[in-house]
């Protein structure tokens, strides 16, 4: 079962050192939430390059080859439509609709990836909320998250303390 | 930060200067050869070069109007670049000397077609020689102003530091902004639309500032990679969040100049009206079609995905590479805009063409070269200059 670390730092560096000392323990799910941006944060995490963009390009092109092929079948070849003499194959007529299909399949596609593949749906929030003291993530506190095995979380929570952070909790992920 | 005033540039202004009085001479010659066809080249020069200069002063009243911080290490070039225009002022002559071989609502021929004799009279109060004149001395007159102020102004913020300076740039950038937008499409209209004076679209003016603008950002690029070795320039100033965040705009604007160009060319291929559609026909038929084409796919369709890639925008060699073509097709983009009223037929490119894309641009190189020398090339005592040195976009 897996389970989700807490720990509350007071200030940045510790909070890096602890991140990276976790990762050289092997522990990647990491997260880390404060209350301003941290330009250190993603070093510090080992973030990889997002794939959200892919994700948006895919869904845009595929959008797009949908929407012209769409109106190629629908009016310029199953049931040939002549609108004011023009050819019913009209490329030039065709490229509005084919611009705001990719756009809108990029968007859905960012919004569906987002919720299913990132956030975790049909969950409908993250167990790091049951935590009362995480308030502070959104006032003055740094926290620092990690994703473990339930039986790696007491060595973790140990390792947090050990760089000094504060109301240091485990949650367990509930199922 | 102290620096010391900018004194380089020497090694490309030589070449420059050369290049500027050979291609000149050069097309000066062809006007006693050729007069048409030299003149057209030139126009074409003019529009390219002068775009350029006009895109930058937009850019840089768009930086004032939005406050933004994050342009402040750049801005001395940017403010720059406009700098040129009482250069384009002295380059219009030809133009107006010329007038009757480039327009033919100046010399109607008595062969005209009744529809084009109709659209010529019928415009008449407009296109005259005399409010043609006058009007391209108020869009000089106004550009050169509001240039010459915001330049100066900044530079003598170097030396005098303080928040007024800036509040008046604030001011007059943003203000100037729809003037500069009414100047330049009037501009478009009188040296480009007017060719065909049957012709007309609202959007023609948008169509040359999308290009314009975007070869501003082209030229920014590649001045500040070719800069980044030079401690004296405002290029080694620069970070790659800088870069990366001009490649954007180049991205963005290598769309929106798709966009304007297909907004022009969907209305009009649409609506099918005589007046019209017979300028889109000279460039979408015969001989212009494939630099239709061309351009569709290589000033939007390749550079577009090329750019949205964030290494290609991080790296700044391979994007003043991106950069570099985009000037080179934006030069195919007006030359299919101009042109095809000389040839209609199809492209016919001479060496008048060359001469005078390299003599116009020869003399704005070396003219901006020689404007940025002996001031600061970083707005040292503004006060955002700060938060511009450790620009972090999230």
């Amino acid at each position: 079962m897996k389970a989700y670390v807490l720990g509350e730092f007071e200030r940045e560096q510790p909070l890096y050192d602890a991140a990276r000392a976790l990762r050289a323990h092997g522990h990647e799910s990491l997260d880390i939430h404060s209350p301003y941006p941290l330009h250190e944060a993603d070093h510090a995490l080992g973030l990889k390059r997002s794939t959200v963009p892919i994700v948006a390009l895919v869904g845009g092109l595929a959008g797009a080859i949908t929407g012209y092929l769409l109106q190629w079948y629908t009016v310029g070849h199953d049931w040939p439509l002549n609108v004011g003499n023009r050819p019913p194959h009209s490329a030039p007529a065709f490229i509005p609709v084919t611009f705001e299909l990719g756009v809108l399949f990029a968007s859905l596609a960012i919004f569906v990836g987002l919720l299913a593949g990132y956030f975790g749906f049909p969950r409908t929030h993250h167990p790091v909320f049951e935590v009362e003291a995480f308030r502070s993530a959104s006032i003055d506190g740094l926290w620092l998250s990690a994703e473990v095995e339930g039986k790696d979380a007491e060595p973790v929570a140990q390792e947090l303390r050990r760089f000094g952070a504060r109301n240091v909790s485990i949650v367990p992920e509930a199922k | 930060m102290t620096l010391t005033p900018y004194q380089g540039g020497r090694r490309l202004m030589a070449p420059a200067l050369v290049a500027a009085v050979a291609g000149l001479a050069l097309t000066a010659v062809g006007g006693l050869v050729d007069p048409r066809r030299a003149l057209f080249a030139y126009l074409v020069a003019f529009v390219y070069w002068l775009g350029i200069a006009l895109g930058a002063l937009i850019l840089l009243g768009a930086f004032h109007a939005s406050n933004a911080r994050w342009p402040v290490v750049l801005r001395r070039f940017v403010e720059t670049v406009p700098a040129a225009l009482p250069l384009f002022a002295v380059l219009f002559v030809p133009i107006a000397l010329g007038m009757k071989h480039l327009f033919v609502w100046m010399a109607p021929p008595e062969t005209l077609a009744p529809e084009m004799a109709h659209a010529v009279h019928h415009k008449l109060p407009y296109l005259n020689a005399g409010f043609f004149l006058g009007r391209a001395a108020v869009y000089f007159v106004f550009w050169i102003v509001v240039a010459h102020l915001l330049r100066s102004w900044s530079i003598r913020q170097d030396s005098a530091g303080g928040a007024t300076l800036t509040r008046w740039q604030r001011r007059l950038g943003a203000g100037s902004l729809p003037f500069l937008a009414l100047t330049l499409t009037f501009a478009s209209f009188d040296w480009m639309m007017s060719l065909d004076p049957r012709f007309f679209s609202t959007i023609f003016g948008v169509y040359w500032f999308a290009g314009s603008f975007m070869a501003a950002f082209a030229v920014t690029i590649i001045a500040a990679t070719l800069s980044r070795p030079d401690p004296t320039a405002f290029g080694h100033h620069m970070s790659l969040e800088h870069f990366h965040s001009l490649g954007k705009f180049l991205l963005a604007f290598t769309a929106f100049w798709a966009y304007v160009a297909f907004s022009q060319f969907m209305l009009i291929w649409i609506a099918n009206v005589p007046e019209e559609v017979p300028w889109y026909i000279l460039r979408i038929d015969g001989g212009w079609k494939w630099v239709g084409i061309f351009l569709a796919l290589f000033h939007f369709v390749v550079p577009f995905f090329l750019l949205l890639s964030r290494d290609l925008k991080r790296t700044p060699r391979a994007l003043s590479l991106v950069a570099g073509w985009l000037l080179l097709v934006h030069w195919v983009d007006l030359y299919w805009l101009v042109m095809p009223h000389l040839d209609p037929a199809g492209p016919r490119p001479s060496l008048w063409d060359l001469a005078a894309f390299v003599g116009v641009g020869g003399a704005a190189v070396a003219f901006t070269l020689f404007r940025l020398r002996g001031a600061s090339p970083v707005p040292v005592r503004d006060p955002y200059l700060e938060d511009s040195l450790r620009y972090l976009p999230q």
